[in-house]
């Protein structure tokens, strides 16, 4: 009875031990302390996929992340999570995790050490500096986004710089780059609460932006009214919840969003005071067109759009006449507060620029704009693909705060922030992704001319489209060296040179942007596993080689290092060297340097401990007369926006026409680049799983995930899967014009395709898909088109056969 | 040459006969064989167009029904439910791909699963064997604990309304519970709890070298001294239906409270302000102390 009793006693005391925590600066507050062991930290941290940008509390016990909680004092998730979010821990621990810089030998990797490693780096630089590319991330931190911009166009003056976002959002920047004049949303999450009527646009988002969407129809079971209208090309968990879907054909939206144009013209059902008072009307010129495009006037637009009637309109777009109708009613109900969601359908797109600016355009036409709930509102796939790469401006055109690289009065400012010589930013635009990847998988006699890549946080070798043009032929070229900094093997691992093994999201300090405007800060809690390391260090590192190798670029007028951090005391810490590099929060010193760029185009950002503080603050930031940092939910509104001027309801303050209007385009339908025919008769559309994140490297390594979805797969109609012969489960190919993938059939699956078209996620580096899609791409963002393209299935028995 | 003519006749039409029957069955075998492995909704258009029967009356017009939709669904009963006809017997071309399970005479609803009864008033005494064990399924089911449980049965639906249909109140069949939802309704049961590989990938191998080591559950709450009530030893953030485990209807064994007929359950046992992340450090405050003058000693 006595041990019973003891051994309960026991268990009580330990039990208390691993459920309790201690208290730290960022921790959670704690209630009686002092009879609570020092055990498990807590600790906030943004999750390391979307672009949602969540807040988790990230437990931590003896050096390992062991728990993740939702955030409560999140404003944007609340406290919830979706199944990545929880399980984002795992992602530490994959067995295979890199812990040493490996070089290639052959055949074979040789370990060697990170001196060798930057030596290496710096002396392929160093032999051609022009001839060296940096592709990145919108995984970037924001402060190893800006190292990584300054290091190219302010020390290396090479503009060879872009990120994986160019993938994944750059439509969504022209389009509102032609539209307000200056990128990123007006509105922000608080929508969702409010909207009446939410209008997704080619967009799943039960399933990619799963806490965004709960918050929608969790409104339902609160009692609220509101109305679900998919838009898409395949029915998918989103259409399970959806009021109404509406099944369109490939590239059917950009006839969709002119139709109900047209009709709210037609019937005179559009907000002309709303029009009168910011919009004015724009459209390509008939030659040399540019983004921004030439002024019509109104009658002009209406000339135009007048073909669009709701007949040709479904015929264009597949959906029916009534339909067509239903959504031009709906944006002429000015009681309705409707919002636009959406993301890759629209963004991968070879009209993105033109769907992206014309569905702003449908909801300045209408009067749906500048009001809690009436916004249209652009997601994104990446933690930081706004913090980083739109914001820092990692793009081959840009430079930090929507600046560009074209601009002579734009590089000046740079060269000022960052105490450059004049001249040292090169004015030539750099190679965007695709052209990027062309120059660097061509020979050199062949007028390639990039020879050494520098990859960090992204895998192109699973999430390029077209691989076979773009990626694959690396491996036949010798004088080709490519570098990845990556924490697992990855299918561009495989033809890496040079691999070094990197820290990651709590290994590291960090920052990241998220969709909704909000900026977002965290501290390393943890320690990277072997001798893995920060990419902010690896780009540090090697711009202090080359300064020791002589380059000049690598110092600034003054003849300091390019990336001086001077301690309180006033002496510069070598944060070139790793056992340094901590000593000061280089994060801290790399951002308040940044900050200064954001003022320009009213992106203002509070400084860094603002962001400590809280779970991420949405710009503009502004100082108020208390002292405090006020942030902005609703842009352009002269209700919150500070840079509205006074008495103006809404204002484009960086309007293209240079008058306070946001711009209504005009932009007439073109055809998909390639359509189903006789011999490949099949629209295949690509995109994610709930259970994955992009390509699939950190997700498949978690195992609550990877059984929840252990294998990508090929979703068919089951009518064409009669007519095919294919039976559930089974593998076959799918081919296009450029390449083929063998993965197993779905019928009846998680998502529906209509008859004539199927559906592959590409998280599953065994089964690419990007062997199959095209490498068309829009004509402004250069963001190419995976949604769609021609293939066919082909049972694996014929395939053998014909290869006789 | 007559007789022998006669003679041959049994056996030629013998030998039509066979080859009559083997052609039928490759014909039958063929058109079996043609949809094989290809599942298909049995949608009412198709069976009506095949058995020629009016169209059934919608499962939701069925009077006393209303509370599940849909419910026969769940239960596997897609077949043709005519209310007033007679029971059609299925074909046999059509039984491959019929649905076997109760008729419109005959439907039973998830209510009418009969339920142990406990007596409320009953102390209960829970078996410390049995927790330990139900701790252990509770483990191989997350991450860490606070995870969202992993659905540990294969799913054919993934809305909410087929989740809630057993998850809304728990159900306890034999040795089988289906625990309720220990948080309030929320509306994308899959958002958070992942479900195991659909079906056709079942075979496929979905194991994962990982050294992640999650946060296991705590063994019980810690007492002030012996005979107080235990604090709750884990957040009630998304677990504030106590009953979900520690309900003995359908709760885990082991785990049950042992005074049911207690119910305010955060009257005694204290929650964790710092596990359910209440309040901001910044609020917690003290008023200074007493300013209590040193006594001022004899010379």
């Amino acid at each position: 009875m006595e041990t019973d009793r003891r051994t309960l006693l026991k268990g009580a005391a330990m039990a208390a031990a691993t459920a309790l925590v201690s208290p730290h600066s960022l921790s959670l507050p704690v209630l009686g302390a002092e009879d609570l062991p020092d055990d498990i930290q807590w600790n906030k941290a943004p999750c390391r996929f979307c672009g949602t940008g969540c807040h988790v509390q990230v437990g931590v016990q003896d050096g390992r992340v062991v728990a993740v909680a939702g955030d409560k004092a999140a404003d944007v998730n609340k406290g919830l999570l979706c199944v990545k979010g929880y399980h984002v821990g795992g992602i530490l621990y994959g067995k295979d995790r890199l812990t040493k810089p490996l070089l290639r030998r052959g055949e074979l990797f040789e370990e060697i050490s990170w001196d060798e490693a930057i030596e290496t780096i710096a002396q392929r630089i160093m032999k051609a500096p022009e001839r060296f590319a940096f592709y990145g991330s919108g995984q970037w931190t924001i402060p190893e986004g800006f190292a990584a911009q300054k290091f190219m166009k302010g020390g290396l003056s090479n503009n060879h710089i872009d990120p994986n976002a160019r993938l994944c959002m750059a439509s969504a920047v022209t389009g509102f780059l032609a539209t307000y004049g200056v990128d990123e949303p007006a509105g922000c999450y608080a929508d969702l609460d409010e909207c009446d009527v939410l209008i997704m646009w080619g967009n799943n988002p039960a399933e990619m932006h799963p806490v965004l969407f709960s918050r929608v129809i969790d409104r339902r079971s609160k009692g609220q009214k509101v109305r679900l209208i998919d838009i898409g090309t395949r029915h998918t968990r989103t259409t399970d919840a959806a009021d109404d879907f509406l099944m369109m054909k490939p590239h059917g939206d950009v006839a969709i969003a002119l139709g109900i144009m047209h009709l709210l013209i037609a019937n005179d059902t559009y907000h002309k005071a709303f029009v009168e008072a910011n919009c004015a009307f724009r459209a390509l010129q008939a030659e040399n067109p540019t983004l921004q495009g030439e002024a019509i006037s109104f009658d002009e637009f209406k000339q135009r759009i007048a073909k669009y009637t709701p007949e040709h309109v479904a015929e264009l777009s597949g959906l029916s006449v009534d339909q067509i109708r239903m959504l031009g009613d709906l944006f002429a109900n000015r009681e309705l507060k409707i919002t636009s969601l959406w993301c890759m359908g629209m963004n991968q797109h070879t009209m993105g620029t033109a769907i992206n600016s014309m569905v702003h355009g449908l909801h300045f036409l209408s009067g749906h704009f500048g009001k809690p709930g009436d916004s249209p509102t652009s997601l994104t796939g990446q933690p930081s693909a706004c913090g980083t790469v739109r914001e820092v401006g990692t793009l081959a055109h840009a430079l930090p705060g929507g600046r560009l690289i074209a601009n002579a009065e734009h590089r000046a400012q740079c060269e000022e922030f960052w105490n450059l010589p004049a001249g040292r930013i090169n004015p030539t635009p750099g190679y965007h992704t695709v052209k990027m990847f062309e120059q660097f998988t061509m020979p050199d006699d062949q007028g390639g001319d990039i020879d050494t890549m520098f990859v960090q946080v992204t895998n192109p070798g699973q999430s390029l489209p077209n691989l076979n043009k773009l990626f694959n032929d690396k491996q036949n070229l010798q004088d080709k060296f490519l570098i990845v900094s990556e924490v697992y093997p990855t299918a561009t691992t495989i033809l890496a040179d040079l691999i070094l093994p990197a820290a990651m999201w709590v290994e590291k300090n960090g920052m990241y942007g998220n969709s909704e405007r909000r900026t977002q800060q965290w501290f390393k809690m943890i320690d990277p596993p072997g001798d893995a390391r920060d990419d902010c260090w690896m780009t540090i590192a090697i711009a202090h080689r080359l300064m020791e190798l002589g380059h000049p670029g690598m110092k600034d007028k003054d003849g300091n290092f390019l990336f001086r951090v001077v301690s309180e005391d006033g002496q510069e810490v070598p944060i070139w060297q790793w056992e340094h590099y901590y000593d000061v929060n280089v994060d801290k010193a790399l951002f308040e340097q940044y900050r200064a760029f954001t003022t320009m185009k009213h992106k203002n950002l509070a400084p860094y401990e603002e962001y400590v503080k809280a779970r991420g603050l949405r710009w503009p930031v502004v100082e108020q007369p208390d002292g405090s940092w006020r942030e902005t939910k609703f842009r352009f509104a002269g209700f919150d926006d500070p840079f509205v001027a006074k008495g103006r309801e809404i204002e484009f303050y960086h309007s293209t026409s240079n008058d306070g209007r946001g711009q209504i385009w005009f932009h007439d339908y073109q055809p998909p680049p390639e359509v189903p025919d006789s011999e490949f008769p099949l629209w295949l559309c690509t995109g994610r799983v709930l259970e994955h994140w992009h390509t699939g490297t950190m997700t498949r390594r978690v195992s609550q995930l990877n059984r929840a979805m252990p294998t990508a797969y090929v979703e068919v109609h089951p009518d064409d899967a009669a007519e095919l012969n294919l039976r559930q489960g089974e593998v076959v190919v799918v081919q296009s014009r450029r390449g083929m993938a063998e993965l197993p059939v779905w019928i009846e699956g998680r998502g529906k395709p209509p008859r004539g078209s199927i559906f592959v996620p590409f998280f599953d580096e065994s089964k690419l898909i990007n062997n199959v899609t095209l490498d068309d791409h829009d004509p402004f963002s250069k963001q190419p088109d995976y949604k769609k393209c021609a293939a066919r299935i082909v049972r694996k028995s014929a395939v053998e056969v014909a290869s006789r | 040459m007559k007789t022998t003519h006669d003679d041959d006749k049994p056996t030629g039409r013998l030998a039509a006969l066979l080859l009559f029957g083997v052609i039928a069955i490759a014909a039958i075998g063929y058109l079996v064989g043609i949809n094989d492995g290809v599942p298909r909704q049995a949608t009412t258009e198709t069976r009506s167009s095949i058995l020629d029967i009016p169209a059934p009356v919608s499962i939701d017009a069925q009077p006393g029904e209303g509370t599940l939709p849909d419910e026969g669904n769940l239960l596997g009963a897609g077949t043709q439910t005519n209310a007033t006809g007679p029971v059609l017997a299925t074909s046999y071309s059509e039984m491959r791909r019929s649905q076997t399970g109760p008729t419109s005479r005959w439907k039973p609803t998830l209510d009418q699963i009969p339920q142990p009864q406990f007596d409320l008033f009953e102390e209960f005494k829970p078996s410390e064997e049995e927790k330990l064990q139900s701790l252990a399924v509770r483990a191989s089911r997350r991450a860490f604990n606070g995870a969202p449980p992993i659905i540990p049965h294969q799913v054919e639906r993934t809305d909410d309304a087929a989740c809630y249909a057993c998850h809304g109140k728990g159900m306890r069949i034999e040795n089988r519970v289906a625990n309720q939802m220990c948080h309030p309704f929320l509306a994308n049961c899959t958002q958070c709890h992942a479900s195991p590989s659909p079906k056709p990938f079942d075979q496929y191998d979905a194991s994962v070298e990982s050294t992640f080591v999650g946060l296991p559950a705590p063994q019980q709450g810690a007492r002030a001294f012996p005979g107080a009530p235990p604090t709750i030893p884990h957040s009630t953030w998304m677990r504030d239906n106590c009953l979900a485990c520690h309900g003995r209807e359908a709760g885990w064994a082991g785990l049950e409270s042992t005074h049911p007929w207690r119910v305010n359950c955060e009257q005694c046992h204290a929650p964790s302000a710092t596990l359910n992340q209440a309040i901001s450090s910044s609020e917690l405050a003290f008023l200074p102390g007493i300013p209590v003058q040193s006594p001022v000693t004899a010379p």
